[in-house]
């Protein structure tokens, strides 16, 4: 059960980072490689702020920022240009692989490759259901979802939230309806730039350490839950994320006969990729949709 | 100053051997395969494995062999041959575009973290050492001798490699990928096999993978998860795409920019003002300068000029067309 409790912490948090990763897939119909990044430079925009000023309030609301700004500078400088320049989604992969390896050795030259402590105190455990979480993983499990509700009221309720639905549906059509899809496609990168800065700082103080390539790890794994979702489907990505975050924390406990028992974590990039592997290759579209491309329905 | 020129010339041609097998499947096959630096990676350690003889105590790794290089080099070649053909005929089979890069991604990662925690397998983290100057001993070379004598050793692997990939160039298997690249479906209404035909351009290009990473084994005389990493990939693809993807000349051509700028550049940015500090703060200033640039070159070359420096010739039948068929292409 203990095992199951840090699963939803995982869980929830690739859960903001895969949905602001389908978003992102939506509405350019683009893979974004530099997506971990934004985590990256959310977590060091909470660790600078939390240093100047102690207050995690701040760093959470700094982290959401300098991932904002990230995205749309990503989206404004490189992935918004090549669409408009006719470029192959495989084209604008590859371009925005470059990005992330451009932004990893930009922070590795201003704050250096080690590892940066971030501890917050997680608090004395206690169960909560049948879970045993401490209340910084509550804090973590509780904002996570209150951000996706919100999130889920805004595509769903608002004017903003029709327009990304129909430009994620079908671009032309909607730039046909009068709808601006640059623009829509920007601020749908803001959107979940803030989203995924967030996811940034949380996945930091949660891990308790980060570095210039926390991002891009951890973006493999966004990669799996997104696909196993479905790319583009929000409510797909979310279950996606739900069941890989939870199979990560449970399989590496099992007992594995040739390493003696014991799993090291790092075997978690090989458990999803194989999880990621076998999706693409029994159902491309992802576990829970059946269209082609859907963000919500 | 010679020293200097040694070492960048035997890189620079273990390199090239990386970027023309690359060029098979990206430049020909028109394949983004991430998992490429994992066959250099089978291709090192196994020629380490076959040459450097059994584990002492606490290290450990499989099979300990001492053969001797040139045969060790051969079972590396097609030990990564075997793990391409398993990668490909899983990711070539239905996948296209960013799915196929995404699970080749996947494959490298598995291969990397294999690598580097499956201890029993190349020692883990350690990785495996102990290859020194192979073939130096039957030519009876001192080590400063040596250091000429593997040079031409890899320019002559090079070499021999280019000129085998001018061949292969303009040889129909050359052409039919190509042509699959261009067109998959007017290639198999043609009566290709898209899916052998890719796949056998695929273990072509992991062989030299293989080749090149032997080579690199025995140059750096060691090899561990910190001298290789599956993102290293994009220097690769930086060389092929400068030169000019799908023409022999241009990655050649592409290597040597990229080398000399990896090299070159780096070495005037510290006097720049202001930057000077930071390259007394931490060791990793000038590697990391180094990958800035080389992202900056890829997505510049990726958005203004796609085709390179040295662009693929396009092969243009020259012979007047039918008078029926040139009126109807006019008309058209």
């Amino acid at each position: 059960m203990v095992t199951l409790g840090f699963g939803i912490v995982t869980a929830s948090i690739l859960a903001l980072s895969a949905v602001a990763f389908t978003l992102q897939y939506g509405v350019t119909n683009v893979a974004n490689v530099a997506h971990g990044e934004i985590l990256t430079v959310g977590a060091y925009a909470a660790y600078l702020v939390h240093q100047r000023t102690g207050s995690a309030i701040a760093a959470a609301l700094a982290a959401a920022v300098a991932g904002g700004l990230a995205a749309l500078a990503m989206y404004s400088s490189v992935i918004g240009p090549f669409i408009r320049y006719g470029a192959s989604p495989t084209v604008i992969f590859i371009a925005t692989l470059g990005v992330s390896f451009v932004i990893q050795n930009v922070l590795v030259i201003f704050f250096g490759a080690a590892n940066v402590a971030y501890n917050l105190d997680p608090g004395a455990p206690r169960n909560v259901g049948p879970f045993l979480l401490t209340p910084l993983d509550e804090e973590i499990v509780a904002s996570a979802a209150a951000i996706t509700i919100a999130l889920f009221l805004i595509i769903s309720r608002t004017k903003f939230g029709k327009a990304l639905r129909a430009v994620s549906q079908n671009r032309e059509l909607a730039r046909v309806t009068g709808i601006n899809a640059t623009r829509v496609a920007a601020a749908t990168f803001v959107l979940a730039g803030l989203i995924a800065g967030y996811a940034g700082f949380i996945l930091a103080e949660s891990v308790g350490t980060f570095s210039p390539y926390f991002g891009f790890g951890f973006f493999l794994i966004t990669l799996t839950a997104a696909v196993a979702g479905g790319l583009g489907s929000a409510i797909g990505t979310l279950a996606g994320a739900v069941i890989v975050g939870v199979i990560l924390q449970v399989v590496p406990a099992l007992p594995v006969p040739f390493v003696g028992g014991y799993v090291s974590a790092s075997y978690n990039l090989a458990i999803a990729f194989a999880i990621l592997a076998l999706v693409i290759l029994i159902r491309p579209r992802g576990l829970f949709t059946n269209a082609r491309r859907t963000v919500f329905e | 100053m010679t020293e200097y020129l040694v070492s960048v010339l035997t890189e620079g041609a273990i390199f090239g051997i990386m970027a023309l097998g690359l060029n098979v499947i990206w430049g020909w096959s028109g394949d983004f395969d991430l998992a490429y630096y994992g066959y250099i990676a089978v291709g090192a350690y196994m020629t380490l494995v076959l040459t450097i003889g059994p584990p002492m105590a606490p290290a450990q790794y499989i099979l300990g062999e001492t053969l001797p290089y040139p045969l060790a080099v051969v079972i590396a070649v097609g030990t990564a041959m075997a793990v391409a053909l398993i990668v490909g005929s899983i990711a070539l089979r239905h996948l296209r575009g960013i799915y196929f890069s995404i699970v080749t991604l996947g494959a490298v990662y598995v291969i990397y973290v294999i690598a580097g925690q499956f201890v029993p397998l190349v020692d883990g983290y350690n990785g495996l050492s102990g290859l020194f100057d192979p073939m130096g001993d039957w030519f009876g070379l001192d080590y400063q001798t040596y250091q000429y004598f593997f040079m031409g050793l890899s320019l002559a692997v090079f070499v021999v490699v280019f000129l085998f990939m001018w061949r292969v160039s303009g040889s129909r298997f050359g052409m039919a990928l190509r042509t699959m690249r261009e067109d998959e479906r007017a290639s198999a209404a043609f009566g290709r096999d898209i899916y052998r035909l890719k796949l056998k351009g695929y273990v072509l290009g992991a062989a030299l993978g293989g080749l090149a990473g032997a080579l690199f084994a025995a140059y750096l005389s060691a090899f561990n998860p910190s001298a290789w990493s599956p993102v290293e990939i994009i220097v690769l693809y930086s060389a092929v795409l400068v030169g000019g993807r799908g023409n022999i000349w241009g990655v050649a051509l592409g290597v040597l920019i990229m080398g000399l700028l990896v090299q070159e550049s780096t070495r005037f940015l510290p006097r720049l003002p202001g930057l000077g500090e930071l390259d007394a703060v931490h060791p990793q200033f000038l590697l990391a300068m180094r990958g800035v640039i080389i992202g900056l070159v890829l997505v510049l070359f990726l958005r203004f000029r796609p085709q390179g420096l040295l662009p693929e010739r396009r092969f243009v039948d020259r012979e007047p067309l039918p008078a029926a068929v040139a009126v109807e292409t006019r008309t058209a």
